[in-house]
């Protein structure tokens, strides 16, 4: 059966070049329009194949399924692969927790091969927390926010999640990160244990959202904020050293534009739902995307892992 | 690892010496000021979560951007050296040294580490072992998992970015486990420490030998002075 969402890597990249690159002409960071144009050529690569589908399991195991098949057969795999369904049969969030995605919802993986330095690798999760936010205040949603580390958030209640699983093929022993995202849509219908907790964005418009066009702007914003990750990553390499105090990175700085965790009481745990450790106030959050905690004793704590619950 | 342990040399040398020496080094090129001197005594993180700094040992400043580091071991200072006392130093220079009382659970770690094949973690990150692994230890316990080069035991997370963890070392048993699953682990730290099974006697054989021998040890010491 065909895929309903079909957007393809000519649809994008027209995308791209139109509507993004104007876009980030009148963006609050105030880069020069030849920085913006590095930008986008070193996040061109995502969507540079495009799968459809219209039911699967996991996109996740596809993915790695279709690295190894792809291998075996003498091939690699295009870096900026992207593997869309409709629906996820078994769909699956982090630990052993359910994932419910059926049709109206965006749910796919972003394969990307390991070129990125340690500070770049461990900043790609909020790659995905940020674009997603932007596409949906592209929408009108301005109240959609981030949640450290890469929950989008609208009124207290999920609109997406988002996991990152990082991947060596078996037959190269190349490394991936498989950038694996859910955002509600057009499903506007949740199971009992979910329905005060998640949201959709037709739930938020009050209308039906064009599930191909969102596709576009938030590849398009993948494509934008992977390609901020590179570029400060060649800036950091032209210096003869780097130090973090004197520059801020810009994809921390948009993360900052688009969160409201700084100054939250919150509760952490690794497994918020199974075992939250504590409370504490967000006080900051470090170069390397680390949270700063203030605990009730005084003390300051950082985790570079971890979920929050907002008090 | 040593066919045969020469119990008698390890216990005297703890005996006769029971401290660690730990060397505490730049950890960045910088102006360097010292907070302690010989003989301070310093005290390790503490706190529920371990969040409590431990004392400071000294400041280190690169471009007007200073930095406090801080004791991860408790004792006393034995060696500082002075002359580099607001002097810019490169990372990884040697500052000082703190003398660590070890107890008897350390000693017998610390001669384990020796006779195990430690894995350590690749960055600091939090530790979990592989669904496979865990749910092999639930059953079994960890002395009665055998794990072999190449298989994923280990899911390392960071910042939501789950990552597999393969072993690369000497097949064997997991001995010892130095993580706590959720709480992060620095790189390089051991993360579990493996032997071979036919070795787990002579492992259990150490132990119980440090166990009966230590206190012995100490009770004569304290005899002698």
């Amino acid at each position: 059966m065909a895929a309903i969402n079909q957007p393809t890597p000519a649809s994008l990249q027209e995308y791209l070049w139109n509507h993004e690159k104007a876009s980030r002409n009148q963006n609050p960071l105030l880069l020069p329009p030849e920085k913006i144009l590095r930008i986008l050529r070193y996040g061109a690569i995502v969507g540079s194949v495009i799968q459809c589908h219209s039911s699967m399991d996991r996109t996740m195991d596809q993915a790695r399924q279709y690295i190894t098949d792809l291998e075996n057969s003498g091939g690699s795999v295009a870096s900026g692969t992207a593997i869309l369904a409709d629906t996820l049969i078994r769909p699956k969030g982090r630990f052993t927790r359910t994932w419910h995605a059926p049709v109206g919802g965006l749910w796919g993986c972003l394969i990307l091969a390991d070129t990125f330095l340690s500070k770049a690798r461990t900043l790609l999760p909020l790659t995905l927390g940020i674009s997603c936010c932007e596409a949906v205040r592209g929408l009108g949603v301005d109240d959609a926010s981030v949640r450290w580390v890469n929950d989008v958030m609208v009124d207290g209640r999920k609109l997406a999640g988002f996991l990152v699983e990082s991947f060596h093929s078996p037959h190269y022993g190349e490394g991936f990160h498989l950038l694996g995202f859910g955002i509600n849509i057009n499903n506007s219908c949740f199971p009992a244990a979910l329905t005060n907790s998640a949201v959709s964005l037709s739930q938020i418009l009050g209308r039906p959202v064009n599930l191909h066009n969102f596709t576009l702007s938030f590849l398009a914003k993948m494509a934008w904020n992977i390609g901020l990750l590179c570029y400060e990553e060649e800036q950091e390499l032209h210096q003869a050293y780097f130090s973090e105090e004197q520059k801020n990175h810009l994809l921390l700085e948009q993360w900052k534009n688009l969160s409201d965790t700084l100054g939250r009481r919150v509760l952490y745990g690794y497994d918020i739902q199974q075992k939250p450790l504590y409370e504490a106030i967000v006080t900051g959050i470090r170069a390397d995307g680390a949270i700063v905690m203030r605990l009730k004793d005084g003390n300051e704590i950082i985790e570079h892992g971890g979920e929050l619950q907002y008090l | 690892m040593a066919e045969e342990i020469d119990f008698d040399a390890i216990l005297k040398k703890y005996h006769s010496d029971p401290y660690d020496y730990v060397d505490i080094c730049a950890t960045q090129t910088g102006r360097v000021s010292f907070k302690i001197t010989e003989g301070s005594n310093v005290n390790s993180p503490s706190g529920e979560w371990l969040h409590i700094p431990g004392s400071p040992l000294f400041e280190i400043t690169r471009e007007r951007n200073p930095k406090i580091v801080t004791a991860k071991t408790n004792g006393t200072i034995s060696s500082v050296r002075t002359e580099l006392e607001g002097q810019f130093v490169e990372a990884g220079e040697k500052l000082l040294t703190i003398r660590h009382p070890l107890k008897k659970k350390e000693v017998i770690e610390n001669i384990l580490k020796e006779v195990l094949y430690l894995f350590p973690a690749p960055e600091r990150a939090k530790y979990f072992f592989s669904l496979d692994i865990q749910s092999r230890i639930e059953k079994k316990g960890a002395r009665a998992i055998t794990i072999k080069p190449g298989e994923e035991i280990f899911t390392m997370s960071l910042m939501k970015r789950d990552t597999p963890i393969y072993y690369t070392g000497e097949a064997g048993v997991i001995h010892s486990i130095y993580f706590t699953p959720g709480l992060s682990v620095d790189q390089g730290q051991p993360l579990i420490g493996i032997c071979a099974s036919d070795k787990l006697p002579l492992i259990q054989k150490v132990i119980t030998r440090v166990k009966a021998d230590w206190d012995k040890l100490i009770e004569s010491a304290a005899l002698e002075e």
